[in-house]
């Protein structure tokens, strides 16, 4: 099949970027450009939901691929851009002359993200990753604090140009060593030291995306800096595109998986002790889910750097069960925060009581990321350990698992603040929004559903990892 | 009636109790209350149905169910129980339904307490009929997780740091479960993870069961409570509500033992021929340790806890003899420690619940002010000490014969730690129920003909079981082979 048609999930969202640029030229209400662009976020999620069994390749060959890998992802990235968006029904900290504006990048941005996972030529990459991450440096500057926003912005955008530069580097290092930008022909040209400081180099690029050591330290200063619902799009969607490209970078290197695994092993393990160890002594709830961020990142290299179809399956899985996860985390954020100041775990004394929906939100936030059934963070654990020892790496799983019990430390934090600390005296019930309660209901639903049966979703990641092994 | 999945049906009662907690409204104290007490006598009930439905003369796993779960990796919903698990199924299930009803003052939250509560049951239903590996770590991380809110917003005496010692120390148990467990799966091909395939003989060579062994032994010895990884369960214990150290004693430090037993040694035999002389040490350091350090302990409830390393020791020694003795033994003093420490805690939570005062010494002559509630502390103490008459008198009996065979010095050495346990147990009730009268607990009144029921179901299973072993042993011989 090569019709246009392939590219419906990406023109469901250039719909959406011109509808939100529409109505921030002709100077909608907030409230306006919220609605349409939700409209449009269900559309795309439709639309990426009914080509999921696409397969093609719909402009020249070996450009641009529409199979199973890409179509899982893309609706992992509008599913994701669906729940940033309905979480910015609340806008608090967001400047507000911007607030309008914001869906416009929040579709660009995910447009990229698109382009991204079906990407296979090197430049063609290059293009739709800095076209993701354009849209998301302004998200990030838009706090309605001046200061804050330009910190969080200013330490991406400089991280972010960095790594990119680096990236280009080793993409043309790429190409002098194998002479094309194919990916396909990259990965069956061969290897040569050359070719692998090269991926190497480009995995800079693609790491900072994920927030993985040693380029993770932009994620707790954005986290913490940028709008509530800029961080949750930062948060989901973007880690869904990084591991994508990860699969799609690391296809390349081919006969020379074992050079790149060790340095993959050690990026990892980094990760995710930096990541843990880090967030132990945070005491900014946004900046605590940064951290864990980067502890997470480690755990989705464990299933990319075992080269298997076990492997990417399970990185896949953990990535789409970890995005409703960490949206019930940003939920309860958004909900709380009063003025859009970021809520410190010492404000979230006496949840279980100003609002019992949320209290619930935030313990299947945490349990969901400290990997505790019934969510599905066990069985993507489960999964990526599966895969790991698949490989012959025990320890490398005992490692993983002991950062996992690190993690619940800082986890049950958050929960024994939100359930056994009374309330402040002037603090009253929360009332939530009907969106905010749909949208908490329908996390929780998905979450417990995929913790209880995760067959449904551990299919789709199956079939999108058989795409590429 | 055979068609039914009863075993499911068992598993979901206190999931349907859960929602049903869940959507009930807060107000309704006394409703909720009731549906938590309904799921545990129907799964009470079921369970006793289960037992008598039991072919013992068959054996091996029966009433299986199994359901493709995540078919690709293979990954079922199976289950099944044999004669072991009938016995631990039936004890959950005392422990739960008698739980509730010892619980029925709690005015606090009551709506949360008992949606946390019904979750844990859940998970140690799953565990102890599941058949699949990933299932049963499933249910095992349900059932461990509960723990921490219970203990930390329904609890007294530093609870917060208590229930993060325990969560903690036992996800340090999970860790060394997760590589274990997974290893099984991956080295014996990537096929199945059933347990009763990865059973059978042959599967595992003696190097890899010998490396994996550990991994397992301590990851579940944990919960277990096996000395030197005890240390979370006295202070749990004590800072645990009533029906929490009821379920916590009583059922969820069986949970560990079940699973060594299980996965540990039903899986990896050689590699527990291998490590035994170890384990088994361990576990013997861990009955006379516990003893003595319970001696020295001024806290209803930290003696109790002590108790509890020393008896689940004795758990432990029973399973590392390997022996039809010892293994009959060990799953017989698991079902009798569980019912007794739920009396004990029961007894000590109704004390506590009016005086407020946990402290041996400021106890004396509790036995004239409140003769009805000391008498059930009194017969848990016999239970305790191994009295005849009481069921844990046999299952200690069978596991130091099997030691004195196996491991002549460590049964020795295990039975010389009864003296202690007889010391400590006497001095508590020579102080505190016996002795010169306190005025000061003059006031103190009887538990309602109500509250009476759960501690007198807990007495009569001791009792019962005491008087006619021969109910239990064939039960549990069904698997072992032997009477």
């Amino acid at each position: 099949m090569n019709s246009p048609e392939l590219f419906c999930p990406e023109f469901a969202l250039l719909l959406g970027a011109l509808l939100s640029f529409a109505c921030a030229a002709i100077g909608t209400s907030a409230r306006t450009a919220w609605m349409v662009s939700l409209a449009a976020a269900i559309i795309a999620v439709g639309t990426s939901a009914l080509a999921l069994p696409y397969e093609g390749q719909p402009f020249f060959a070996d450009i641009y691929t529409v199979d199973a890998f890409s179509q899982v992802l893309k609706l992992g990235i509008s599913m994701a851009l669906l729940f940033a968006i309905a979480i910015a029904q609340r806008q608090d900290s967001t400047c507000s002359q911007a607030r309008p504006e914001v869906h416009f990048f929040f579709y660009l941005s995910s447009l990229g993200m698109m382009m991204l996972v079906s990407a296979t030529e090197l430049l063609t990459l290059y293009v739709a990753l800095e076209l993701s991450a354009y849209g998301l440096y302004i998200l990030a500057a838009l706090h309605r604090r001046e200061r804050i926003g330009s910190e969080a912005a200013a330490k991406y955008i400089l991280f972010g140009a960095a790594a990119s530069a680096i990236s280009l580097y080793g993409i043309s290092l790429i190409y002098g060593a194998t002479q094309t930008t194919y990916i396909a022909q990259i990965a069956s040209s061969g290897g040569s030291p050359l070719l692998i400081a090269g991926i190497v180099l480009t995995l800079a690029g693609v790491l900072y995306k994920l927030a993985a050591f040693p380029v993770h330290a932009w994620a707790p200063d954005t986290y913490q800096g940028a709008p509530h619902e800029a961080s949750v799009f930062l948060g989901t969607a973007s880690k869904v595109a990084a591991v994508g490209l990860l699969l799609r970078v690391l296809s390349m290197a081919g006969s020379e998986a074992e050079f790149l695994r060790t340095t993959l092993i050690v990026v990892s393990v980094l990760s995710m002790s930096v990541g843990n160890l880090s967030a132990l002594f945070q005491k900014d709830f946004k900046r605590l889910l940064g951290f864990s961020a980067v502890a997470h990142a480690g755990y989705l290299l464990l299933g990319l750097l075992c080269f298997s179809k076990l492997g990417a399956a399970a990185a896949i899985f953990y990535v789409l069960t970890y995005v409703p996860i960490v949206v019930c985390a940003f939920l309860v954020i958004s909900a709380i925060s009063t003025n859009g100041c970021n809520p410190s775990i010492a404000s979230l004394a006496g949840l279980y009581k100003r609002s019992p929906l949320l209290g619930l939100v935030l313990l299947v936030a945490m349990f969901g990321l400290a990997g505790i059934p019934p969510t599905p963070g066990l069985a993507g654990k489960w999964f990526l350990f599966s895969a790991v020892i698949e490989n012959g790496h025990l320890w490398l799983v005992l490692v993983a698992a002991i950062n996992a019990t690190i993690s619940l430390y800082y986890y049950l934090m958050v929960v024994k603040a939100a359930y056994l600390a009374p309330p402040e005296d002037d603090e009253g019930e929360i009332r939530l929004s009907p969106t905010y309660a749909i949208t908490a209901f329908v996390a929780i639903a998905l979450v417990v559903f995929m913790g209880f049966y995760p067959a449904p979703i551990w299919t789709l990641a199956s079939t999108a990892a058989s795409a590429l092994f | 009636m055979s068609d039914l999945p009863i075993l499911s049906i068992i598993l979901f009662c206190p999931l349907v109790a859960f929602v049903a907690t869940i959507l009930l409204p807060e107000s309704k104290a006394t409703a909720i209350k009731s549906v938590n007490a309904f799921a545990g006598l129907v799964s009470l009930i079921l369970s006793l149905i289960i037992w008598s439905q039991y072919d013992k003369a068959a054996g091996g796993f029966q009433m299986m169910e199994d359901i493709p779960w995540v078919s690709e990796i293979g990954i079922h919903y199976a289950i099944g129980v044999d004669g072991i698990s009938v016995v631990l199924t039936l004890l959950n299930a005392i422990v739960f339904f008698t739980g509730v009803l010892s619980m029925w003052t709690l005015e606090k939250r009551v709506k949360e307490y008992f949606a946390f509560m019904s979750l844990l049951v859940f998970g140690v239903f799953g565990v102890f009929i599941s058949l699949d590996i990933f299932v049963f770590f499933f249910f095992y991380e349900v059932a461990v997780l509960p723990m921490y809110p219970l203990i930390a917003i329904w609890g007294s005496t530093r609870k917060e740091y208590s229930a993060m010692k325990l969560t903690l120390f036992l996800m340090v148990g999970s860790a060394l479960l997760f590589p274990g467990l997974i290893a099984l799966y991956v080295e014996s091909g990537g096929e199945t993870w059933n347990l009763v395939t990865l059973s059978a003989q042959g599967t595992f060579s003696k190097g890899f069961q010998i490396f994996i062994y550990p991994l397992l032994y301590v990851g579940f010895g944990i919960l277990a409570g096996m000395w030197p990884f005890h240390s979370w369960s006295p202070i749990g214990h004590v800072a645990a509500p009533t029906a929490v150290s009821m379920l916590h004693a009583g059922v969820l430090m069986k949970l560990g033992a079940y699973g060594i037993l299980r996965i540990a040694i039903g899986v990896l035999p050689l590699g527990a021929a291998f490590w035994a002389p170890t384990f088994a040490f361990a576990a013997t350091v861990g009955i006379v340790y516990g003893a003595f350090v319970a001696m020295r302990q001024t806290d209803f409830k930290y003696v109790i806890g002590f108790s509890s390393v020393s008896h689940m020791g004795i758990v432990l020694l029973g399973l590392n003899t390997l022996g039809v003795d010892g293994t009959n033994g060990a799953v017989f003093q698991m079902f009798a420690h569980g019912v007794m420490t739920a009396l004990f805690f029961s007894a000590v939570g109704f004390i506590y619940d009016q005086t407020h005062d946990r402290d041996i010494r400021n106890f004396g002559g509790l036995v004239g002010q409140i003769p009805v509630a000391t008498s059930f502390f009194i017969m848990a103490a016999l239970c305790g000490m191994g009295v005849p008459g009481f069921a844990s008198f046999w299952a200690e009996l069978l596991v130091f014969i099997a030691a004195l065979k196996v491991f002549p010095l460590m049964g020795i050495a295990a039975i010389a730690g009864l003296i202690f346990t007889a010391a400590y147990i006497l001095r508590v009730l020579g102080k505190a129920i016996f002795g010169p009268k306190n005025p000061k607990w003059d006031h103190l009144v009887e538990p309602t003909a109500f509250l009476t029921i759960p501690r007198i179901i807990l007495i009569a299973v001791l009792l019962f079981f005491g008087f006619v072993p021969s109910v239990m042993l064939d039960m549990i011989g069904s698997v072992t082979g032997g009477r």
